[in-house]
């Protein structure tokens, strides 16, 4: 009793002060959120306003050219357009679709336009015959001389652990993609001010009905804001700050902006997927990364599902819960219908369909090891924010089936090396001899994995592979041919003092005297050693320098053996040289590169320099040839169609470490390495292990058969295989030799290196036939 | 026809008056090969060599030179590519955009007639003569010399070549 009396004498005596603080707080709290609402307007207009999404480059693969001759099937087309994301459609509707009958396409191609390149859009009919194109027409039946098809993007290079989005213009996004996120996700999104307390309410109504999280209250403005400034605190105070923030900065957006630039800002910017350490943002990307094909020709279902993903891209995820993201899409799909933005009839047949995603989880970064070169090449110009945020468009080099095809012939090839394959590794690089441009780049058998890359950082002993270059350092030293005897015979070689190398034959046998180009073909590593001792091992590093190699190799008689630790990617920039007829052509993965604002900024073109001999390097790859055919790689010959002709080499060193094989045709120089990371021995040889891949993988290419033209100083004449005696070409072992026009060869009329009288009087029952 | 004919008779002629002639087994058995000759041969059967001088070595010393040259007829000749239509499709596109003066449109032409038609000797021509105009001599020269390499027996291009290659150096 007292004490009440008490309070209410306190409220007596302190009343007009509890009333004036009353108001003073009331007005402190008004000015506060003024000025904690003016902060946070301030803050998200200004960041809206000067907004730049962190685009990194995007990359796209080289084109498919189409044209009257090429060896292409209507299969191998298939699959290209499949990758493109085209369909098949009768009745042609759009760009992006193709119709196919026996032996025939008719192909509704998308046309594009980089930096001044373009490709319009056309109609064109294709026939096939036996694997090729046979003819190439357009819609009024012309013949058409070639076509190209939209590059497709295979990656880029975004930052660790970042995001990676592709812009899309307000005019490429569709109206019935707008249309549904604003039914699914924020129905009143025309009328709201940045928040909608209706649907808060609804919200928790349906969602304490169902027991589930059905609906969600935030607007597509809020999840903007979200997107953009905020991270994802779910519990506690943090949460409803962020909350507070959210809606706060939500409502300053609506203020000072117009719905439709909200809108397509939100389209660009929502995370909708996660591959990897790279995070999938806004539509345009999703619709890559989930279907293969632009934004603009996704169908009904294709878009249900995109929105059905917005809600949830970890729980929805449609590659590791389809269920769940089907039964979102068929929501989402119903929703169209209620509110009247499909058919039902559409709806009803675009449930039928599933989801229709594009193979594996692979295609992000089922090329990470290219993209891994194209970043590395792009580093020599370009700083790292620029790849990384800027918008570049980079076009680069690589060829989709070839890759493909690589990536199979590498997994399948080491799985059919038996009982050790389980732990062993390898890599595959395919380039383009006459053009460097790189192809195909394989860095492991697991293909997706970002991790080594040892297509460009495992650098192993390269063994025989490096023989080429000792040979044709000595026919370029004009001291030898092709057809000039050496001894293959034990040889001890004075390092030191102290120390003695006694190099031996894999077979531990010599041969005796041999002629170069059998040395070379048979490997003999005695043989070789002789030669290089006498060529000098100043010339010869000065030949791999020539031929590409950059660093400087260290002089030991052992590097005539290829006691050298090479990557892959050197490898076949000095492989290239020789393929190339002496010519060298730096590798490249890049072909231009255009700016955000659709102006090119750097073009890499083709620069040749002749780098050896032409002469010489002839002879050097007619021997490859005969390493192929009579030589270490027989056995991978073996493995491809008969009359097609090669020219390799394989590559084995110490202790069965490390298998190589490098080899070419005209149109496909292919490196191969298979070994252990850990560089146990391996068991394997160059063409046991190497030899098996490259093989596959060439057979898989359908490859044309390696002819060069002769230069014109060269002469060939007939030799003896075994012996290097002239001999006649009906004579058994009889291999043309390539030599300088200089080179005063004997012509034989036998076969036992007879010149004499009667040999060359029987030889004329020879000619003509 | 006749030729054929005279030449069999001469042969089975010969034949009949060496046929005591020792030496050659395969004479008259042989049969022509195709070049070049991918023989499945046991290397390791080969009868020794007559011995000679370990490396280096010379040639051995030339006795006569045949007149006809068996391997000039057998070595193969410019391959005939499947692109050559496509190519050349490019090579008219190239000429057209370097005539309007649009060189770098030109030159991407020009490699994307290159990537499909790489042993094409005019495409490195051209794209020689365009560095030549822009006054990129090295390249111009190593282009030329990567044409000739490639003309074998085409006489206007390996001139055109030539007149690059004098032009550029």
């Amino acid at each position: 009793m007292a004490r009440r009396a008490t309070a209410i004498q306190a409220l007596k005596k302190y009343g007009p002060l509890v009333r004036r603080l009353w108001w003073r707080a009331l007005a402190i709290g008004f000015v506060a959120t003024v000025l904690v609402g003016g902060y946070f307007a301030f803050v998200a207009t200004k960041e809206f306003e000067g907004r730049r999404w962190d685009i990194p480059a995007q990359v796209y693969a080289a084109p498919l050219e189409l044209y009257a001759g090429r060896a292409l099937s209507a299969d191998d087309l298939v699959a290209e357009l499949k990758r493109l994301g085209y369909r098949e459609d009768p009745r042609l509707p759009r760009p992006g679709t193709f119709r196919l009958s026996l032996g025939r396409m008719e192909l509704a191609t998308r046309g594009f336009a980089f930096a001044g390149d373009t490709e319009p859009e056309r109609v064109v009919s294709l026939a096939f015959v036996g694997g090729r194109i046979a003819t190439l027409r357009d819609a009024r039946g012309e013949r058409t001389a070639i076509v190209r098809l939209n590059p497709l993007l295979i990656g880029s290079l975004f930052p660790s652990h970042g995001e990676d989005r592709l812009i899309v213009a307000p005019d490429e996004i569709p109206q019935l993609l707008t249309d549904t996120l604003k039914a699914v996700e924020d129905r009143r999104f025309d009328s709201h001010f940045g928040v909608d307390p209706i649907a808060v309410l609804r919200a928790s109504f349906v969602n304490v009905k169902s027991g589930e999280i059905r609906e969600g209250a935030s607007t597509l403005t809020q999840q903007l804001v979200r997107s953009y400034y905020l991270t994802n605190q779910r519990s506690g105070f943090a949460a409803w700050w962020r909350k507070i923030r959210e809606a706060f900065m939500a409502v300053a957006l609506e203020i000072r902006y117009e719905k439709t630039d909200l809108l397509h800002a939100y389209v660009n910017e929502i995370y909708l997927g996660q591959d990897g350490a790279r995070a999938i943002h806004g539509f345009g990307l999703a619709s890559q990364f989930y279907f293969g094909k632009p934004l603009a020709e996704l169908e009904v279902h294709e878009l249900a599902m995109l929105v059905a993903v917005v809600r949830g891209p970890t729980y929805y995820d449609p590659r590791r819960h389809p269920e769940r993201a089907l039964a979102r899409r068929d929501f989402v799909l119903q929703r169209m219908v209620d509110e009247g933005l499909a058919d039902n009839e559409t709806v009803q047949a675009a449930a039928e369909r599933d989801l229709g995603l594009i193979a594996g989880n692979r295609r992000g970064s089922m090329q990470s090891a290219f993209l891994g070169l194209v970043r590395r090449q792009l580093g020599a110009d370009y700083a790292r924010d620029d790849l990384e945020r800027t918008g570049l468009v980079v076009l680069s080099t690589l060829d989709p089936a070839v890759q493909a095809a690589a990536e199979r012939a590498l997994g399948t090839g080491i799985e059919t090396l038996g009982k050790n394959s389980a732990d062993l590794e390898g890599a595959v690089i395919v380039t383009s001899p006459q053009t460097g441009e790189v192809r195909a780049l394989v860095g492991g058998r697991d293909a997706s994995f970002e991790g080594f890359n040892r297509a460009l950082d495992a650098r192993r002993q390269i063994g025989s592979l490096i023989k080429p270059a000792v040979y044709l350092a000595a026919l370029e030293s004009g001291r030898y041919t092709l057809a000039s005897i050496v001894d293959d015979a034990p040889i001890v070689v004075q390092l030191d003092r102290r120390n003695t190398w006694a190099p031996s034959n894999f077979d531990n046998e010599a041969h005796g005297l041999v002629p170069l180009m059998r040395a070379l073909a048979e490997s003999y590593n005695m043989a070789t050693v002789r030669l290089g001792l006498d060529v000098g091992l100043e010339p010869i590093a000065a030949t791999l320098t020539r031929l590409g190699l950059e660093k400087q190799p260290t002089l030991y008689p052992s590097m005539l053996l290829g006691a050298l630790a090479l990557t892959p990617i050197e490898v076949t920039q000095i492989y290239n040289t020789l393929a190339n007829g002496g010519f060298r052509v730096p590798l490249r993965t890049v072909r231009s590169v255009i700016a955000e604002d659709g102006e090119l900024k750097q073009r890499y073109a083709i620069q040749i320099a002749q780098a050896a001999d032409a002469g010489a390097v002839y002879a050097i790859n007619r021997a490859l040839v005969q390493v192929m055919e009579r030589g270490t790689g027989r056995t991978v010959d073996r493995l491809l169609p008969q009359d097609l002709v090669v020219a390799g080499k394989t590559g084995t060193s110490d202790d069965l470490r490390d298998s190589w094989f490098a080899g070419f045709t005209n149109d496909h120089l292919i490196v191969a390495w298979v070994g252990a990371d850990d560089n146990r021995p391996t068991g394997l040889t160059g063409s046991a292990g190497a030899g098996r891949v490259w093989a596959q993988l060439l057979k898989s290419l359908e490859a044309a058969s390696y002819e060069a033209p002769r230069p014109a100083d060269v002469d060939e004449h007939w030799v003896d295989y075994l012996t290097g005696d002239p001999t006649a070409e009906r004579c058994p072992d009889a291999v043309l030799v390539p030599m300088p026009a200089t080179a005063d060869f004997p012509r034989a009329f036998g076969c036992n290196g007879e010149t004499g009288l009667g040999a060359r009087f029987r030889s004329w029952f020879d000619y003509g036939r | 026809m006749s030729c054929a004919a005279r030449s069999a008779l001469l042969r089975a002629t010969l034949l009949a008056a060496f046929a005591a002639t020792a030496g050659c087994s395969s004479l008259g058995v042989a049969p022509t090969r195709p070049a070049p000759t991918p023989a499945p041969a046991p290397p390791e059967t080969s009868p020794l060599p007559a011995p000679t001088e370990p490396p280096p070595v010379a040639l051995p010393p030339s006795l006569s030179r045949p007149a006809p040259e068996p391997g000039r007829d057998v070595a193969p000749r410019r391959p005939q590519s499947d692109a050559t239509a496509a190519s050349g499709a490019l090579l008219e596109q190239s000429r057209a955009q370097r005539a309007a003066g649009s060189l770098p449109a030109a030159r991407a032409t020009l490699e994307r007639a290159l990537r499909l038609d790489p042993n094409n000797p005019e495409v490195w021509i051209e794209l020689g003569e365009l560095e030549l105009q822009t006054g990129n001599l090295t390249q111009a020269t190593a282009m030329a010399r990567k044409a000739l390499t490639l003309t074998g027996r085409d006489v206007r291009l390996a001139t055109r070549a030539e007149r690059l290659l004098r032009a550029a150096e």
